[in-house]
């Protein structure tokens, strides 16, 4: 949980604590229950809002069929999971899935002992599954650069942090093998992604992604189409180390605007997404 | 933010109305009205952290097809060379680049392999700036080809009418049959499955005052990436420009419309 949640979710919980805490002012017992009952609701609906806002914002719109026009031409369907524009009577509708190639992923890959074996091997199940498609896709990396001094400092605080446990586990006895093993394997991740840095391999983050479209004569049938693709893609891509999940919600709405525009500043773009973080 | 406050801010006070006036005044059912209303803008207050782009047309327009923009999402730049975009008073402009990489791994060994792996890794980390790389599969638009085809039937056909005219030898009449055969061969063979074709291109923006900086600073970044692609792999990649910068932005590019008209007939038909 990041700093900027627990602000919200802190500020907006004041708000039920204080009914909790003067329930007696809503009136006679039953009253003063259904002030607690609202009060519980409340509580529950911010936190599903700050941890599962892609479960909670599709159902909302779901249930009050609600769509939206995010530009002229197109539609976000009512569900929350793909992009729909009308061409001359046909429709196109355009879905997102998650792709984390991890191999990739600097910031937070694990750094395996046979990182090299598995790097050789992408590329030829990347061509496989590749040619396993017959339907338009696209396979999307946004890259940045991030800042090598502070991330150095970072990874050279939690090796500090590291050592300093596993000294603590030698000199107390009582730690078994299996714990050391473990600090000790934490430690020479967090050396090997240093000698990356060292090597001078500059850490990124990188938000990876799918999107595929398919068309219909009817929005129905554009959608059909296009879950058949996702389930394909997802199957096509599963030698691939990814974690591929449908994006649904605000996520669908911002990737859908990368299209014609990225971001443009120097920020931690994986903070655009808690499915990527 | 502000957005967040404000709705905090309505909360609260409405509760602290809520909760100070007496049930002498107010009546036990309105308090819990007027508490649902303090908790529903409790709520939009946490929703507005991911959602504030929503918040304001939702209940402004009150409709179940809420409509956040009425404009096209991008223009073309009078350059050809870059797509842009409005938000607020500033200009994004994005240029495309087309990375000719044709390489396959079947005719790579294992340190080729591995090589071309940390090329791609180290491409990855060449900009503090996002870079954002695509590989795109796309249906070919075969609609020339296609038109082609079918001159060449239609010729065929007057070829043969005019040879059953001229009550013409059966060799001759047999010759125009072949060729029609062979055209109508080859268009049931061009219609029966798409053709695909494999781009990899890199996009970055830049945003400006003034459609000419956003453009300036966008080509000043595509040129960064251009250097950086030609530095590790060795290839000359080019900005994208005119109706080609479609092909990676409109749907309808990805798969032309004549292909999906030719298959929703030949549905019908079957």
């Amino acid at each position: 949980m990041d700093e900027e949640a627990i602000i919200f979710i802190v500020f907006t919980a004041i708000i039920p604590v204080i009914v909790i805490a003067n329930m007696s002012t809503f009136g006679p017992t039953i009253y003063a229950y259904i002030a607690i009952i609202l009060a519980g609701l409340t509580l529950a609906a911010i936190l599903m809002i700050s941890f599962a806002d892609f479960i909670v914002f599709p159902t909302v719109t779901s249930i009050f069929g609600i769509t939206f026009q995010p530009f002229n031409n197109y539609e976000i369907t009512k569900h929350q999971e793909a992009v729909i524009k009308n061409v001359k009577g046909i429709y196109y509708a355009t879905g997102f899935l998650t792709a984390n190639l991890f191999a990739f992923e600097f910031k937070e890959e694990q750094v395996e002992e046979n990182l090299n074996d598995k790097m050789i091997s992408s590329l030829g199940n990347w061509e496989k599954a590749t040619m396993s498609i017959d339907f338009p896709f696209k396979f999307h990396i946004i890259s940045e650069g991030l800042d090598v001094q502070s991330i150095r400092d970072e990874l050279e605080g939690k090796r500090s942090y590291q050592e300093f446990n596993l000294s603590r586990a030698l000199q107390s006895g009582s730690a078994n093998d299996v714990i050391i093993t473990d600090i000790q394997r934490k430690i020479s991740i967090i050396q090997a992604q240093l000698d990356r840095i060292s090597q001078g391999e500059r850490p990124i983050g990188a938000i990876m992604y799918f999107e595929t479209t398919a068309v219909g004569v009817s929005k129905k049938a554009a959608l059909d189409v296009l879950t058949e693709q996702i389930k394909r893609l997802q199957i096509a891509f599963t030698g691939m180390d990814m974690q591929m999940l449908r994006v649904v919600g605000r996520e669908l709405y911002t990737l859908y605007k990368f299209n014609f525009m990225l971001p443009y500043d120097n920020i931690n773009i994986t903070t655009y997404f808690d499915t990527q973080k | 933010m502000f957005l967040f406050l404000g709705l905090l801010g309505a909360s609260l006070f409405i509760l602290i109305v809520d909760v100070s006036v007496s049930t002498v005044i107010l009546a036990p059912p309105i308090k819990i009205i007027i508490l649902l209303i303090a908790l529903f803008l409790d709520t939009l207050a946490i929703s507005s952290r991911f959602y504030s782009y929503l918040i304001f047309p939702m209940f402004k327009q009150m409709k179940r097809h809420v409509v956040l923009s009425k404009e096209d999402p991008y223009w073309i730049a009078s350059s050809l060379d870059s797509i842009l975009h409005k938000e607020g008073d500033n200009y994004i402009a994005t240029v495309y680049i087309k990375i000719p990489l044709y390489r396959s791994e079947t005719e790579m060994n294992v340190d080729e392999k591995l090589e071309f792996a940390t090329q791609t890794s180290r491409l990855l980390g060449q900009s503090r700036m996002p870079i954002r790389f695509t590989h795109e599969m796309r249906i070919i638009n075969k609609d020339a080809y296609i038109e082609t085809i079918k001159n060449m039937i239609a010729d065929a056909e007057n070829e043969e009418s005019k040879l059953l005219e001229q009550n013409s030898t059966a060799s001759e009449l047999a010759k125009v049959r072949g060729k029609l055969s062979m055209w109508r061969g080859m268009m049931d063979v061009l219609n029966s499955s798409s053709s695909l074709e494999l781009l990899t291109y890199a996009s970055v923006s830049a945003t400006g005052s003034q459609e000419f900086e956003a453009i300036g600073i966008v080509q000043q970044r595509a040129r960064e990436v251009i250097s950086a692609v030609s530095a590790i792999f060795g290839i000359t990649s080019s900005i994208v420009t005119g109706n080609d910068l479609l092909k990676f932005v409109e749907p309808e590019y990805m798969i032309p419309y004549s292909t999906i008209s030719e298959k929703i007939i030949k549905t019908i038909n079957v």
